[in-house]
C-alpha cells in the first residue's frame, strides 16, 4: 500500500465543526458533576465576560440591532431556523430547534443537564451593565426550541 | 447556545476556570475525562482499522476545522503523521485581542490522543516547539512489539 498524503489549506474548507457542541456539552456535564451546578453558572459568566466583551460594548453603543446582527450570523452559520422580531426596546427570538441540540441528538452525544444555561446564563450576563435585560420565555429541553426576549430595562 | 464557532474560546476559558478551582491537576483531570468520555469515535476507528483509523478520524475533524495541514499515512512503515502548518484553534485564540488564551491550551492535545492511542499499541510523539506559530507535529507509530 503506497503512502497516502492529504494536504489542505484553511481556505479549502468552511470552519464549522459541529462536534464541538458535543465537547461543550461534555464540559458542562463534567463541571456540574465535579464542582456542582453553581460552577456551571460561574464558568459561563466568566466566559461571557471574557468572550463577549466587544459584543457587550456594541450592545451599549448601538443597542439591540447589534445583537440581532450577531445572532442572525450565528444561526445562519449553524443552519438554524430563527425568527427575529426587533424594535428599539425589545428583541424576541423564536428558535424552532437548537442546532446544537439537534446535532448532539443526531450523533449520539449526551446533552448536558444544564445545557439551557449556555443560553440563559450567557445572555443574562451579556446584558449586565447594559441598558437591556434578558429572559428565557420558553425552552424545550428535548429539541432546544425556545423563545428568548431581550428588552430595555 | 454557544455556537460551535465559539467553542475554542469557551474551551480555553474552561481550562482557566478549572485551574482556578483545582490547579493544573484539575485541568489535567478534565483532559483525561474528555479523552475517556468524548473520544470514543477515535478509539473505535483505531480499534477497527489500526493506523487507518487515525487517517479517517483526522480527515473528518481537520477538514471541518478548516486547518492548514499535511497528513500522511504509511501503513507499511506503521506510521501516521500530521504536520499542522496553522492550527485553527491556536490561531483563533492568538488573534483574539480581548481574551487571554489559557497558557497551556495546546497541552490538551497530547494528553487526549496519547491516552486513547497508547493502550491500543501505538506510541505518540508530539513536537510542540513551534506552537507560538500555531504549528505542531503529531507522529503515531506502531510500538515495536506490535510490528
Amino acid at each position: 500500500m503506497p503512502k497516502e498524503v492529504m494536504r489542505r489549506q484553511a481556505a479549502d474548507n468552511e470552519y464549522l465543526h459541529k462536534d464541538f457542541h458535543g465537547a461543550m456539552s461534555c464540559g458542562i456535564q463534567y463541571l456540574q458533576g465535579t464542582y456542582g451546578p453553581e460552577a456551571v453558572i460561574e464558568y459561563l459568566r466568566r466566559f461571557s465576560d471574557a468572550y463577549h466583551s466587544p459584543l457587550k460594548q456594541k450592545l451599549i453603543e448601538q443597542g439591540l440591532p447589534a445583537l440581532a446582527e450577531y445572532t442572525r450570523g450565528i444561526y445562519e452559520l449553524e443552519g438554524g431556523d430563527i425568527e427575529i422580531d426587533l424594535d428599539d426596546d425589545e428583541m424576541v427570538l423564536r428558535i424552532a430547534e437548537c442546532p446544537a441540540v439537534k446535532h448532539m441528538t443526531e450523533h449520539g452525544y449526551r446533552v448536558a443537564d444544564m445545557w439551557v444555561e449556555t443560553t440563559r446564563t450567557v445572555n443574562e450576563r451579556l446584558c449586565e451593565g447594559t441598558p437591556f435585560a434578558f429572559e428565557l420565555l420558553e425552552y424545550d429541553e428535548r429539541t432546544g426550541r425556545s423563545v428568548q426576549r431581550f428588552y430595555r430595562r | 447556545m454557544i455556537s460551535c464557532t465559539e467553542f475554542i474560546p469557551a474551551y480555553s476559558e474552561l481550562f482557566g476556570y478549572l485551574e482556578s478551582r483545582g490547579g493544573k491537576q484539575g485541568v489535567v483531570a478534565y483532559w483525561e475525562y474528555i479523552s475517556d468520555n468524548f473520544l470514543g469515535n477515535l478509539r473505535e476507528l483505531v480499534e477497527a482499522h489500526g493506523l487507518r483509523g487515525c487517517w479517517e478520524y483526522w480527515s473528518h475533524t481537520l477538514n471541518e476545522e478548516a486547518a492548514d495541514f499535511a497528513m500522511e499515512l504509511d501503513e507499511e512503515a506503521g506510521e501516521f503523521i500530521i504536520e499542522m502548518h496553522a492550527c485553527p484553534s491556536k490561531g483563533l485564540l492568538d488573534r483574539l485581542e480581548h481574551m487571554k488564551p489559557y497558557a497551556d491550551y495546546c497541552g490538551h492535545c497530547d494528553i487526549l490522543y496519547r491516552r486513547v492511542l497508547e493502550p491500543l499499541g501505538f506510541e505518540c510523539l508530539t513536537d510542540m516547539s513551534r506552537i507560538d506559530q500555531a504549528r505542531c507535529q503529531l507522529v503515531v507509530r506502531l510500538k515495536p512489539s506490535q510490528e
